[in-house]
């Protein structure tokens, strides 16, 4: 019994480490990176809202997977990618660091 | 500037390289991205280089290293900005493989201590000159190996141990609080 709840609080306690010690990650990007994307539309992409996320559907992105394709075309490097994003649909640095890190994170996980 | 637009994909492609512009594949959604990246490098007047940095070997010169090979080896030279550094260092290996062509004048101030391994294969080279001169730079290089590795660490070894030591006594602290009943006695 002892062993259980010291696994449990140890595991609790890794979580929360890791949750503060790096940079928070929002809801939207734990969500997204739980899964493979499927369909998702591209505003469930961190950092993507409604205002940016209609610019890129202009652009012809209008699923998460095209900016998937984007993502990986220019390699997954974070300058780039960003330089992209900034330039294609107007992402502040935030916007674009929080999409930058919620695709690397589910390439990591499911490419 | 000639008109960037009008370049063709695989042009594109050169010009960056040319800039030593990072990049993937130039395609129709990637080509705004690097045309605007060109636009930047050219009007901050970098250097075009046309040619030649692609060939890391140049038999000719006197001079060769195997940049691929450096940063393996990097310990000493630290990082990616070495690869000029590395320019006028040998390592053993380059000597077996050069022929007649290097100069056993120039000075060697560096020497990969993991190279001292490499020193019984030496003595099967046809030049007891090159062996002797090695065996000489690889005692006077030997004592510049240990102040020099330190610097290559992000972060410091003594830091490295610290946080091992902080998390070996944690785990000490939370196994010995543990209280003990008969299965986990089996145990430990």
């Amino acid at each position: 019994l002892q062993f259980d709840l010291l696994r449990a609080g140890l595991c609790k306690l890794s979580c929360w480490i890791s949750d503060t010690a790096m940079s928070s990650t929002s809801q939207k990007h734990k969500e997204f990176v739980a899964e493979p994307m499927g369909e998702k539309p591209v505003m469930a992409l961190a950092g993507i809202g409604p205002a940016l996320g209609k610019k890129l559907e202009e652009h012809g992105f209008d699923k998460a997977y095209v900016v998937l394709g984007q993502f990986l075309v220019l390699k997954k490097d974070e300058e780039l990618f960003r330089d992209w994003l900034k330039d294609t649909c107007g992402a502040n640095t935030k916007q674009q660091r929080d999409c930058y890190g919620c695709l690397k994170e589910w390439c990591d996980a499911f490419l | 500037m000639d008109s960037l637009s009008s370049k063709s994909l695989p042009e594109i492609s050169n010009l960056l390289d040319e800039y030593g512009i990072k990049h993937g594949p130039v395609v129709e959604t990637t080509r705004n991205l690097y045309v605007k990246k060109l636009r930047e490098a050219m009007t901050k007047g970098k250097r075009a280089k046309p040619s030649s940095d692609k060939t890391f070997y140049r038999e000719e010169e006197e001079e060769v290293t195997y940049v691929y090979r450096t940063p393996t080896r990097s310990d000493i030279s630290g990082d990616g900005g070495a690869y000029m550094r590395s320019r006028p260092e040998w390592t053993e290996r380059e000597y077996e493989h050069e022929t007649s062509y290097s100069s056993y004048s120039k000075p060697r101030p560096e020497y990969r201590g993991s190279d001292l391994v490499d020193e019984p294969y030496m003595y099967d080279t046809p030049s007891t000159y090159k062996n002797s001169y090695s065996k000489i730079t690889a005692m006077k290089s030997e004592q510049q190996v240990p102040k020099v590795q330190k610097s290559s660490r992000l972060v410091p070894l003594w830091l490295q141990l610290l946080f091992f030591l902080a998390l070996a006594a944690f785990l000490y602290l939370v196994f010995s609080n543990m209280e003990i009943n008969e299965s986990i006695k089996g145990i430990m």
